[in-house]
Formats: C-alpha cells, sequence, structure tokens
C-alpha cells in the first residue's frame, strides 16, 4: 500500500526473469531491492468499502445456511432446541459473546453512544474483516521492518505501529498515544481515513452504528501487526464521534 | 555478487527458533545433515549476541563464528526471524556490503512466499504468529519460497 496515489500498474516483474550464470552484482541488487508493486490510491479506498458491502452479503448466507442446518436436526431430534438469545440487550451482561460485553461495557461507560450489540451475522463479518486485516498488518509489518534497526522495547513497537504502519496504511500518523504503563495503549486518531467519508440519511447516531463495521479490518490489520511483532494483544476499536476513532490495545501482563 | 563468494548453505529459522527452510547447496550427500548442525549452532550465537550490550540494534550481525570450512554470517530482522547464512572460507576478501545484500534478498523472498493468503486458506481464521507448523519445509505448498530461494543462491554464486 505504499504510495498509492499513483495511477501505475505492476511495474516490472520482481525476480529477473533467466538469470544467466554470469550474474553480476546488478541481479543481486535487484532481487534485494526490488520496487514495491503500486496501486491506485482511490480504486483501494472504493475497494476497502465495498469489501465490508460483500462480506456482510456473504456472512448473510453463511449464517443462515447455518441456522438451517441447525433447525433440520433440531427437527430430526438430533439436537435439543438451544433457547433463542435476545438480539438486541441494552446493559444486561451476557457472558458468551465476550465482544458484546466489550462493546456494551466500554461505550456505555462513555455514555455518548447507545451501544447495540451486534447480531450474529454482523459478529460473523466483523470476524472475517477481522481475520483478513490479521494476514495483511502482519505482512505489512514484515515489509515494512526491512530495513529498520531492531527494536528496543514494547514501547518502541507501539511507537512503530503509530507512525510506520499508520504513515502506510492511512497517510498520516496517529495524532495522540496515551499508556498506563501497564500494558494498555490508547491510539486516538482524529481523522481515520476509513471512516473520514461516511455519512448516513439517517443521521449521526446510525452513520456511528455503520462505522463500526468499517474499523473491523483497520482493528485486526494492528493486531495482525502486533501479533507479528510477537505481542498477542487485544485490539479494541471504539468510535465516539465521526470521523475520530481510537484504538484500545490491552498487552498480557508482563510486557 | 561476485562470482568467487561460494554460498554453501541458507538457513532460516522462526521467531520461536524452530527451522523453517535448510538448504545447503553443496553436492554431497553427507553433508546435508552438517547445516542442520550448523544452523542450530548458531542460534547461541545469535541469543548471545542479542541479549549482551543495549546497542544491539543492527539487523545483520556479521560473522558469527566459523567452523571446518566454512564461515557462518547471521542477519536477524526486528521481528526476531534469523538467517543464517554459510559461506566457504577462502582468502578473498567478503564485502559486508554484499553479504548484507544476499540477507535482504532472502528476507524479501520470505515475505513474499509468507504474505500468500492462499496457503493458509484452510487453517483456522485467527492464528498466532506462529507459521513454523504450517511451514513444515517439505510441504510442496512451499515450492515457489524455495525456488525464490534457490534464484537467490545462483545470483550469489552458489551452484545450485
Amino acid at each position: 500500500m505504499t504510495a498509492r496515489n499513483s495511477f501505475q500498474g505492476a511495474p516490472a516483474s520482481m525476480i529477473p526473469s533467466s538469470s544467466s550464470s554470469s550474474s553480476t552484482a546488478a541481479s543481486g541488487l535487484a532481487l534485494a531491492d526490488a520496487a514495491p508493486r503500486q496501486m491506485d490510491g482511490p480504486v483501494m479506498d472504493y475497494f476497502l468499502i465495498e469489501v465490508v458491502n460483500v462480506l456482510a452479503d456473504s456472512s448473510k448466507f453463511a449464517t443462515s445456511r447455518v441456522k438451517k442446518i441447525e433447525q433440520e436436526m433440531i427437527e430430526a431430534g438430533l439436537m435439543s432446541a438451544s433457547p433463542p438469545v435476545p438480539a438486541k440487550k441494552e446493559k444486561e451482561k451476557e457472558k458468551e459473546y465476550n465482544v458484546r460485553d466489550s462493546t456494551t461495557s466500554l461505550t456505555s461507560q462513555k455514555g455518548t453512544v447507545k451501544a447495540e450489540p451486534l447480531t450474529d451475522e454482523e459478529e460473523a463479518q466483523r470476524l472475517r474483516l477481522e481475520a483478513i486485516g490479521l494476514h495483511v498488518g502482519a505482512n505489512i509489518c514484515e515489509r515494512l521492518c526491512r530495513d529498520r534497526p531492531l527494536f528496543t522495547d514494547t514501547l518502541d513497537m507501539i511507537k512503530f505501529i503509530c507512525k510506520d504502519l499508520w504513515v502506510a496504511c492511512w497517510d498520516k500518523q496517529v495524532d495522540n498515544l496515551r499508556t498506563n504503563h501497564r500494558g494498555v495503549y490508547v491510539l486516538q486518531d482524529n481523522s481515520f481515513k476509513p471512516i473520514s467519508r461516511l455519512s448516513s440519511w439517517e443521521g449521526r447516531a446510525d452513520a456511528t452504528k455503520r462505522a463500526r463495521m468499517y474499523v473491523a479490518m483497520p482493528a485486526g490489520i494492528i493486531k495482525g501487526a502486533l501479533s507479528r511483532l510477537g505481542i498477542q494483544g487485544v485490539v479494541v476499536p471504539e468510535i465516539s464521534s465521526l470521523p475520530q476513532c481510537t484504538f484500545q490495545i490491552k498487552l498480557p501482563k508482563g510486557s | 555478487m561476485p562470482p568467487q563468494l561460494r554460498l554453501n548453505a541458507v538457513a532460516f529459522i522462526s521467531p520461536q527458533n524452530h527451522p523453517i527452510l535448510i538448504r545447503p547447496f553443496s553436492q554431497s550427500k553427507d553433508e546435508q545433515l552438517k547445516y542442520h548442525y550448523l544452523a542450530h549452532t548458531s542460534l547461541d550465537v545469535f541469543e548471545e549476541r542479542v541479549n549482551s550490550g543495549t546497542k544491539a540494534t543492527e539487523s545483520y550481525l556479521g560473522l558469527l563464528f566459523s567452523m571446518e570450512n566454512a564461515a557462518v554470517y547471521g542477519y536477524i530482522t526486528p521481528l526476531k526471524m534469523k538467517i543464517v547464512l554459510a559461506l566457504a572460507l577462502s582468502d578473498v576478501v567478503v564485502r559486508d556490503a554484499d553479504i548484507t545484500t544476499i540477507f535482504r534478498a532472502l528476507h524479501m523472498a520470505y515475505y513474499h512466499s509468507v504474505a500468500n493468503p492462499f496457503l493458509k486458506l484452510h487453517t483456522a481464521l485467527d492464528t498466532s504468529g506462529d507459521h513454523s507448523a504450517l511451514m513444515l519445509a517439505g510441504s510442496p505448498k512451499w515450492e515457489s519460497f524455495r525456488r525464490r530461494v534457490d534464484e537467490i543462491g545462483r545470483a550469489a554464486g552458489a551452484q545450485v
């Protein structure tokens, strides 16, 4: 995703074709320093927006398929009917869905947004987006770490994420980094790129609710980058007011 | 690469100290096990270099040690992945810049292979960062990785 705003297609191939046996230093350099492939900037933005919509349809289909199978099994008597899970809850904590816990508790403490926990389908969609983000984040991290010196400590790694990763993915740096020095970091971006242009004709609240799905993949990217760096952390995105977004990173004890 | 450099073997070791790929370039069969042993020995040197001293911020670790007929160079990425290069001992002056270029090309080859999402299609969605379980070096999926490493080896003057 580096240098996205250009119309260059994929440049010459990375590996020099048919290197002869008398290859010189030039071909070695070509392998080491091949220019990154580039892609049109706005195309990337459109693509990322569409990914969310496509996965919404796809996960709706997947969950309806699973529900149908469950229904068949119940009717055949193979499975006892599970108690129906209430779709919308206000302030009660439900132990099964941990993500619902975190969204309701965090945002209801803030008091700004009335949090509605995600439905089953939305949860499935969010998980898939996060899985994609995990893979992308890990590999971007691998690529960005090529020419830099080794990391000194965890704070250095978080700073690397705030600067290099954010610039590579979203063209700016994180605006505010806070930490309690005990493994919790809060990254605040005042104008987060994926949701900066998001609006809904139903009003601000609805736009904020829909934006949650669009930050699932960025949260996955951060989580993937962290896992490649060797830290297993939990990343929770929160949107209090568009286009501001904060990511809370919780690292396990001892790091 | 000046063809006087004779590359004997390349080894990739994951951040969890599992071997990813050990590729000897020599012809004889009985030498191949030697390079497994060599990669294992170099792990100790990596740990010692990384833990000692506060100013250990270079990726390229230079000459780790030399054995009977091989000089072993090491490189550690900020993500703790290690690459080990065994060169045949000779009187030719070996330039750091050349070796660093080889290491960077190897790192890129690893990155290109690991970035391929189709290789992990059928594993769990949220794996931890450990790839070595997926990366059993003999599996046919990693063919292109081995091909890339061979390519670099050829460019560096090894006889593949």
